[in-house]
């Protein structure tokens, strides 16, 4: 690799750890903003709600805006959900990857099958947000197209090198086809697809494999190095 | 008779319009009663104190005092109050950390205060309200090492406690060296132990 390959590498992972911490702001803007607000307007409207019993298309009304409200609250919950970083110069990998299968399985209620050795040992910055990313983006991919059940993680280390093998035994597809299609697409309603989990694993010099055809379950596998 | 019984409930969240809201959902509720309500997380043990409310509801992210402080407080009293933990946060990292703070339960911020209000009468019940994700932590709750074991660590943890070694694991399960090798390894560090013994001991005493 050229000199100048190594600084556009290392600049690439600046960059990442600079948006996660901008995400970092944007969701405690949002926590500590419309959340409170809204679940406080929330709490003052079931009150109303009650109290205009006695006028029915008045009542009514007041329940629509209670349900336009819960959506958005919900909405709010899956974005802060997707985007907020968990804690990466805090947190060791392992604890981060079982925090991230809980909240899959949180908001999903699609299991995880998680294995995962209690510590993973040292861990780049870097390395750590492109397989927190990357875990992620495999787990709602296969929760939006497998209609599996069940999506397996497994995760290990050996010497300097970190894999995790994500699988489910659901629908399958021509990853050709996917990928092709994806090409030019980018990041889209946050999520950035197979392509970017390809782009992700590349600027860390990975391996990535990917195995899947209609009827026969999908199995993605990427390993990186720890740093 | 005795009168049926009022849920008391001392509310406690840095967002003084949460609790304006709050208040007035429960006040208007049969059968709970809001008896204090503050800001400030230093006052909650002292309002504990003086109010003996049934039920905390909790957020964790409070003034003067951290959530998780409050609720190691509240737990070293000989009668501690239920704790609902309030917060807007669905990440394994917020769920852990209320688990093994000891909470009773958790509601959600980007749910509807209707879900908040059922949470307090279920944790007044008895009942530990947690998604059924956290199902993997309350099960080992008080266990030093996270994570399930997979059904195959289970069997080589069985074999391996009877006495048997590797290889002899490997063929019993069909499985190559290496395969157990690993198996053993994950073992090792979910329970906690460093050799085969520790691990044995762990087998004839688990539940």
């Amino acid at each position: 690799m050229t000199r100048r390959d190594t600084e556009a590498r290392a600049a690439s992972r600046r960059l990442l750890a600079t948006s996660e911490r901008e995400l970092q702001r944007i969701v405690l803007d949002m926590h500590d903003g419309p959340v409170q607000d809204i679940f406080a307007a929330l709490s003052q409207l079931q009150v109303l709600e009650r109290a205009l019993a006695p006028d029915p298309p008045s009542q009514e009304r007041t329940q629509r805006a209670i349900g336009l409200l819960e959506r958005a609250l919900g909405e709010i919950r899956n974005f802060i959900g997707a985007f907020r970083p968990p804690g990466f110069e805090r947190r060791g990998l392992s604890a981060i990857i079982e925090g991230l299968a809980v909240q899959h399985e949180t908001l999903t209620n699609q299991a995880v099958e998680l294995t995962v050795p209690g510590d993973l040992g040292d861990c780049a910055l870097a390395a750590k947000i492109a397989i927190y990313r990357i875990l992620q983006e495999a787990l709602a991919n296969g929760h939006r197209h497998s209609g599996a059940m069940m999506q397996r993680v497994t995760v290990s280390r050996r010497d300097r090198l970190i894999t995790l093998m994500v699988s489910d035994d659901g629908k399958g597809f021509d990853p050709e086809r996917v990928l092709a299609s994806e090409a030019d697409v980018g990041v889209e309603g946050g999520h950035f697809g197979l392509r970017g989990i390809q782009d992700r694993v590349a600027m860390l010099g990975g391996r990535f494999a990917l195995e899947s055809a209609p009827g026969r379950g999908t199995s993605l596998s990427i390993t990186l190095p720890a740093g | 008779m005795k009168a049926p019984a009022v849920i008391r409930v001392l509310l406690a969240d840095d967002h003084a319009i949460v609790l304006e809201g709050l208040r007035a959902l429960l006040d208007g509720e049969p059968g709970i009663r809001v008896v204090a309500a503050t800001t400030d997380g230093a006052d909650v043990t002292r309002l504990v104190e003086q109010h003996k409310p049934d039920v905390v509801v909790l957020d964790l992210e409070l003034v003067g005092m951290k959530g998780t402080q409050v609720l190691a407080a509240l737990r070293a009293r000989p009668e501690s109050p239920k704790v609902l933990v309030l917060t807007a946060y669905t990440d394994g990292e917020a769920l852990r950390s209320a688990l093994d703070a000891g909470a009773d339960g958790l509601a959600l911020k980007t749910e509807s205060p209707q879900q908040t209000l059922a949470a307090i009468r279920q944790v007044h019940a008895g009942q530990l309200v947690f998604p059924q994700a956290a199902r993997r932590w309350i099960e080992g709750r008080g266990a030093a090492a996270p994570g399930d074991l997979t059904p195959r660590e289970r069997e080589v943890w069985a074999l391996m406690a009877a006495g048997l070694t590797n290889p002899e694991i490997a063929e019993r399960l069909g499985l190559s060296d290496n395969t157990i090798k690993f198996h053993v390894q994950h073992l090792f560090s979910k329970l906690g132990v460093k050799n085969r013994t520790e691990a044995a001991l762990k087998f004839a005493q688990r539940r």
